[in-house]
């Protein structure tokens, strides 16, 4: 070990506080990273697990124009000869019985082996296909059946849309592969006819399955014969589309999320930054002597960027772990999230990939080297005489501040430009975001000299000449106070940022849902996807419903998925009532004429995200998939709507029943009579369909309320990262000051030296980084502006279509301050604590 | 009236299959190498004739049996099939063979059908085989399938008389079962055929009782048109072919089991160019012999039928074939003999590997008949293999 390396290890240990903080920056930087990647990761595998596998052979599929197809096609099929065949039923239910869902599939056991065939292979399975084709039977997982306590002739009760089946177990399934074991452990496998029966849909499937001859004309030969035998309704489509869509849904949301993460690391980085600049600073003398003895420059840098590399690689391996236990608890978050919005997933293991920690690792160690670049550079750019006296330092950043704020300008400058010169890059809404985060940061220096300047005279007559010197220590310690405040401002604007854009957000759907439900009772079947519910009110219990005494009006609306030209498109059929131009606020398209229209006929209204995501408006014409072929549908309006950012297109409930066979209902409003309470209504509607579907009867208030809960809880993630982003920032703060402290031993000891008591000394200090605070927490404020401004204009309306309002609530900004001063408060204690209790003598002894 | 051999042998043959599906067997697996399910089994055959009959209707007296109603199905029976064989000549008289079967079986005891809550909620289970003997090129096709009796994918009805499995179909126009169609394909293979009867039916066994083992009940309803010109297509190898030639049309329906001496049957279907039909079946025994409840009929040109029994009849192996895994040997040559009749014929397979590898192995195939009389017809063999005691194996 070279005496360089043995004087590097040395420094390192000798702070071991400072080293460790900064560690841990690092640390938590890469953590959330790599957590949010491994949530993400993990919850689309077990999405595309399952789905691969309830697909297995299939190569192509035949799916309805709605959700649903007449199983007439498969007779058609079958009677053509067109064989592989099989057709599938599927949806979800919830076992009672550990409270799981389970996502059933209904097969023909007599056709289905050549897509499915671990379906039947257990060793000794004695699948009884008697009984599993006329009882209601269910085969499950082996190793589920074992972990829920389930042996063959158990009864399941199976609960789907709000009503309970018995189901019999009566065989298990144990695929060969352990792959394939895990994607078989949420199936629920019944015959068609038992599918058809739970999910209430006799004489209809939810597709069919085809095996294509793998060569190509053959395949186009093979293709061809099965669309001459399709009806105008019936679709066919490659089985691998279905995956593709489902990940198309969640990619906004999941990339949102990871440049959330971004944040942190972000932070982290000026932590890094912060020490290494501070150990550079710290060894001026020893660096120059060094230089003296003729230690050339490079052997300096990479000196420097040798201790950051340490400090990156044990970060970031700390960072890998950390980042594995917090995505043990993010992914359920996670998937209760994509429930709630788009599809439902169950996740019930963290897959972790050796490319996401691998990737975590770089981003930690390549964030270090690179926060460590301009501190190394300082290191070796300056002559030898004057490395060795820090003053000239800190002039010359005093005197180059104004500059960088130029810099930092131009920077932020650039970022703007970034957003005009592109529409829809969500990415390039980040990259401008991080443009101004850093352009900010270079200006960080001339503000706080600014701001200390500014506050001097106020401090000294409330503190005297301790509140003259805090301010002025602030400005004179710029190398370190500038970073310090930096790293917080920054930290606490992003916490501006994202509270004020979920404020805003929440304000919008609030106003949002007052708006369009104005009816008195709203009545849905329980659904396990909140947003995107299609479940059906059963036919009887709708019918009970709307004949309940005091009922005054009645709408429906169902919810299906249909093809359209676009892609996959969420579709809503209402019934329209005369309040309803009110209920649904038009941006574009006058309700004038859009209503009449659609009452009419072939004409729908998009929501602003459907609008967006496809780039359609008024006057554009939409290509359905119906039951009579493909339809054409003009665009008359495009309404708000932030029910779900894949968009809608809506209907009037009688030109769907043109086009469509389904009569199903996914949900029911009602207006009570002038002389009946709603809490009554409701009453006597529980009671008209006791022992029935357990739909769910909700008042006006009672759904709003629960919509809102719903939002905030798929904001739970996004506010988790918030407070992880501050903690790094907290640790930045501690850091900077910390290293403030050690730094300034010896003015301390002077200042003790010439009379000053301990406690003065520590007020000092308490002053000093109380004074840090507040100047972090006042720049935050604009900055936290900007960024909630960029994040609610231009990244969300880029990921999902949405015109937020921007509302900025005082309660966030306050908190934002008083969270400031409070942490650089806390984070001046020791380092106070430390200095107060110290002999000057000693710190004297320096030199 | 005739007992009946043929009606022994594919009520066996169906009471395998649904006990098949029944009991699952713990061998059900699916291959997707293939292209469909199949239900494969390595059972023997008297294993799995060990059936449950409660519930069901049993074949005790005899009936009247009353048309079009007939040709349709007998749900409350747990067994029935619709078969039918042919030797046909193709344009430049090569020799095709063909058999179609479609089998119905009751899961479920009539009583316990389910309400249904689908069209596929069903307890009838629906089994067929299709088979070519291609003569000029010695190759043999047979395909299986099975499919629901539910939903529209399979059935069978009495007026329009029809039977179906997916696309394999037999036809009557709206009165009658006939002209028959029969369609089926697969796989390039295929039969495009129209049967029309040249004698009237026989009913078998005692008026149309056919008894198949000791005990009431043990007995099915039987039966059989011996002889339909038929005429059509045939698509083998690519080719489509106008044939012509005579087939054999057997209807059975019964719930009946095998007796647990007995492992398998010998069946002979045979038309003779003198216009005579010849059909005798002889059930084996785990000891090799002959059951006393072999029987057999003899159909004069002009449709008179005369039962035989097994006192009546001697046959007697010539030789064998065993099957290209080494796992089942036939008999494939033999000598029939009916001394009343002054029959003594030489029974040979157009070419031996005739043999059906689906869920249940069996051989059933086209032979050649000389001796007394020249002829053609249908062999089918089970029950060779599955058990050491196999006469001939």
């Amino acid at each position: 070990m070279t005496l360089l390396h043995r004087s590097s290890r040395r420094y390192l240990t000798r702070h071991p506080w400072l080293m460790g903080l900064s560690v841990l920056g690092v640390a938590i930087g890469v953590a959330v990273v790599v957590a949010i990647d491994l949530a993400n990761t993990s919850a689309s595998r077990a999405f595309e697990l399952s789905a691969e596998t309830v697909t297995g052979a299939a190569t192509h599929q035949v799916v309805g124009a709605g959700g649903a197809l007449d199983d007439d096609v498969y007779r058609r099929l079958r009677a053509a000869g067109l064989r592989p065949s099989a057709p599938i039923v599927e949806g979800y239910g919830s076992l009672r019985r550990g409270d799981r869902t389970f996502q059933v599939v209904g097969i023909d056991p007599l056709a289905d082996a050549p897509f499915r065939p671990y379906l039947g292979t257990g060793a000794g399975s004695d699948l009884d296909l008697g009984t599993f084709m006329t009882d209601d039977t269910a085969l499950l997982s082996a190793r589920t059946a074992e972990a829920l306590g389930l042996a063959s002739g158990d009864t399941l009760r199976v609960d789907i849309e709000g009503t309970t089946h018995a189901v019999v177990l009566s065989g298990l399934i144990s695929p060969q592969n352990e792959r394939t074991r895990r994607a078989v452990a949420n199936l629920l496998v019944v015959d068609v006819s038992t599918a058809q029966r739970l999910f209430d849909q006799a004489g209809t499937l939810s597709r069919i399955d085809l095996l294509a001859p793998a060569e190509g004309s053959a395949q186009r030969a093979y293709l061809d014969r099965v669309r001459e035998v399709l009806p105008d309704g019936a679709q066919l489509r490659r089985s691998d589309t279905r995956t593709e869509t489902v990940a198309q849904m969640t990619k906004a949301f999941d990339l949102n999320l990871t440049a959330l993460s971004l944040l942190a690391l972000i932070v982290g980085a000026f932590l890094i930054y912060n020490t290494m600049t501070f150990s550079v600073v710290q060894r001026r003398a020893l660096i120059g002597r060094l230089r003296a003895l003729g230690v050339t420059r490079g052997e300096v840098f990479r000196l420097v960027l040798g201790e950051a590399a340490v400090l990156g690689v044990v970060g970031s391996g700390l960072g890998l772990l950390l980042g594995v236990v917090l995505a043990s608890g993010l992914v359920q978050l996670l998937a209760q999230t994509i429930n709630d919005l788009y599809f439902v997933v169950e996740v019930s293991e963290l897959s972790i990939s050796a490319w996401t920690l691998a990737k975590g690792a770089l981003l930690g160690v390549g964030t270090t080297l690179a926060a460590a670049l301009p501190p190394a550079q300082e290191a070796t750019a300056a002559s030898v005489s004057t490395v060795l006296r820090r003053s000239t330092r800190e002039t010359t950043l005093r005197r180059r501040a104004p500059g960088w704020a130029g810099v930092g300008l131009l920077v932020a400058g650039a970022g703007s430009l970034l957003l005009l010169v592109t529409e829809q890059s969500i990415w390039a809404g980040y990259g401008a975001l991080f443009c101004v985060l850093v352009g900010t940061a270079f200006m960080i220096p001339w503000a706080v000299v600014g701001l200390s300047n500014g506050v001097r005279p106020l401090l000294g007559r409330v503190a005297g000449v301790i509140g003259r010197m805090a301010a002025r220590g602030v400005v004179t310690n710029l190398s370190r106070t500038g970073v310090a405040i930096a790293a917080l401002t920054i930290a606490i604007a992003a916490t501006v940022g994202v509270g004020v854009m979920i404020d805003s957000f929440r304000g919008t759907v609030t106003n949002w849902l007052e708006q369009s439900l104005q009816a008195d009772v709203y009545v849905q079947p329980p659904s396990l996807v909140f947003r995107r519910s299609t479940a059906t009110i059963d036919s009887t219990v709708a019918r009970r419903l709307r004949n309940v005494e005091g009922v005054k009006g009645a709408y429906s609306v169902r919810r299906v998925t249909v093809q359209a030209d676009v892609g996959r498109t969420d579709l809503v059929a209402v019934e329209p009532g005369p309040e309803t131009a009110d209920v649904y606020q038009l941006k574009a398209g006058s309700p004038e004429s859009a209503w009449p229209a659609v009452r009419a006929g072939p004409s729908v209204l998009v929501s602003e995200p459907y609008s967006y995501r496809y780039d359609v408006g008024v006057g554009d014409t939409l290509r359905l998939q119906t039951d009579r072929g493909q339809q054409a549908f003009a665009i008359k309006g495009v309404y708000y709507d932030y029910g779900s950012d894949l968009g809608v297109t809506l209907m009037s409930r009688s030109t769907y029943e043109q086009y469509y066979d389904d009569r199903g209902v996914s949900g029911l409003a009602f207006a009570a009579a002038d002389t009946t309470s709603v809490d009554a209504l409701i009453a006597d509607m529980r009671t008209s369909v006791a022992g029935l579907q357990d739909v769910l009867i909700r008042s006006n208030r009672a759904l709003r309320e629960t919509s809102m809960r719903v939002f905030d809880r798929t904001f739970t993630i996004t506010t988790v990262l918030r407070l992880l982003a501050i903690a790094v920032a907290f640790i930045g703060v501690l850091t900077a000051l910390m290293a403030l402290a050690l730094e300034r031993r010896r003015e301390m000891g002077v200042l003790r030296a010439t009379g000053m008591t301990p406690p003065q000394v520590g007020g000092y200090l308490t002053l000093q980084s109380s004074l840090m605070g507040a100047i972090a927490g006042i720049l935050s404020l604009p900055l936290g502006y900007v960024l909630a401004y960029v994040l609610v204009f231009v990244i969300n309306k880029r990921s999902f279509g949405w015109t937020l309002q921007l509302t900025v609530p005082s309660d966030v900004l306050v908190q934002s301050l008083v969270l400031a001063v409070v942490a650089a408060f806390l984070a001046g204690l020791y380092p106070t604590w430390r200095m107060a209790r110290s002999s000057p003598a000693l710190a004297l002894q320096d030199e | 009236m005739n007992p009946s051999p043929m009606s022994r042998s594919r009520l066996l043959l169906a009471g395998l299959f649904g006990l098949v599906a029944l009991l699952g067997l713990g061998a059900y697996w699916l291959t997707a190498s293939s292209g469909e399910a199949e239900l494969q089994t390595s059972v023997s055959v008297s294993e799995a004739m060990a059936g449950d009959t409660t519930g069901y209707r049993r074949a005790t007296a005899p009936r009247a049996f009353t048309f079009p109603d007939d040709y349709g199905p007998h749900p409350g029976y747990k067994t029935e099939w619709w078969y039918v064989t042919g030797t046909l000549s193709g344009p430049d008289a090569q020799p095709y063979g063909y058999e179609l079967t479609i089998f119905r079986t009751g899961l479920t005891p009539p009583d316990e059908a389910p309400q249904p809550p689908s069209d596929w909620r069903t307890n009838q289970l629906y089994l067929a085989h299709f088979a070519v003997t291609d003569g000029a090129n010695e190759k043999f096709h047979a395909f299986e399938r099975f499919q629901r009796g539910g939903a529209g994918l399979a059935g069978a009805q009495a007026t329009p008389f029809r039977v179906w499995l997916d696309d394999w179909s037999m036809a009557g126009p709206d009165s009658s079962a006939f002209p028959l169609r029969l369609r089926a394909q697969q796989e390039g293979i295929g039969v495009d055929l129209s049967l029309r009867p040249t004698k009237p039916r026989v009913l078998q066994g005692d008026r149309g009782l056919s008894q198949k083992g000791p005990g009431s009940g043990n007995a099915s309803y039987y039966y059989s048109y011996t002889r339909l010109a038929t005429e059509g297509r045939l698509v083998v190898s690519g080719d489509t072919l106008s044939v012509t030639g005579n087939s054999w049309m057997d209807r059975e329906w019964s719930t009946s089991a095998l007796g647990p001496d007995q492992e398998g049957w010998d069946w002979f279907s045979l038309q003779l160019d003198d216009g005579r039909d010849l059909m005798y079946y002889q059930l084996r025994r785990t000891d090799g012999t002959p059951s006393r409840f072999s029987e057999g009929v003899i159909v004069g040109p002009n449709g008179s039928a005369r039962p035989l029994d097994r006192s009546d009849v001697s046959v007697e192996v010539l030789d064998t074939w065993t099957s290209p895994d080494g796992t089942h040997t036939y008999p494939v040559d033999w000598t029939l003999r009916v001394p009343d009749e002054d029959i003594d014929l030489r029974v040979t397979p157009l070419f031996p590997d005739q043999e059906l590898d689906v869920s249940v192995r069996y051989w059933e195939g086209f032979v050649r008949v000389k001796g007394s009389a020249s002829g053609r017809g249908y062999v089918e063999m089970t029950g060779y293999g599955d058990s050491p005691g196999s006469p001939v194996s």
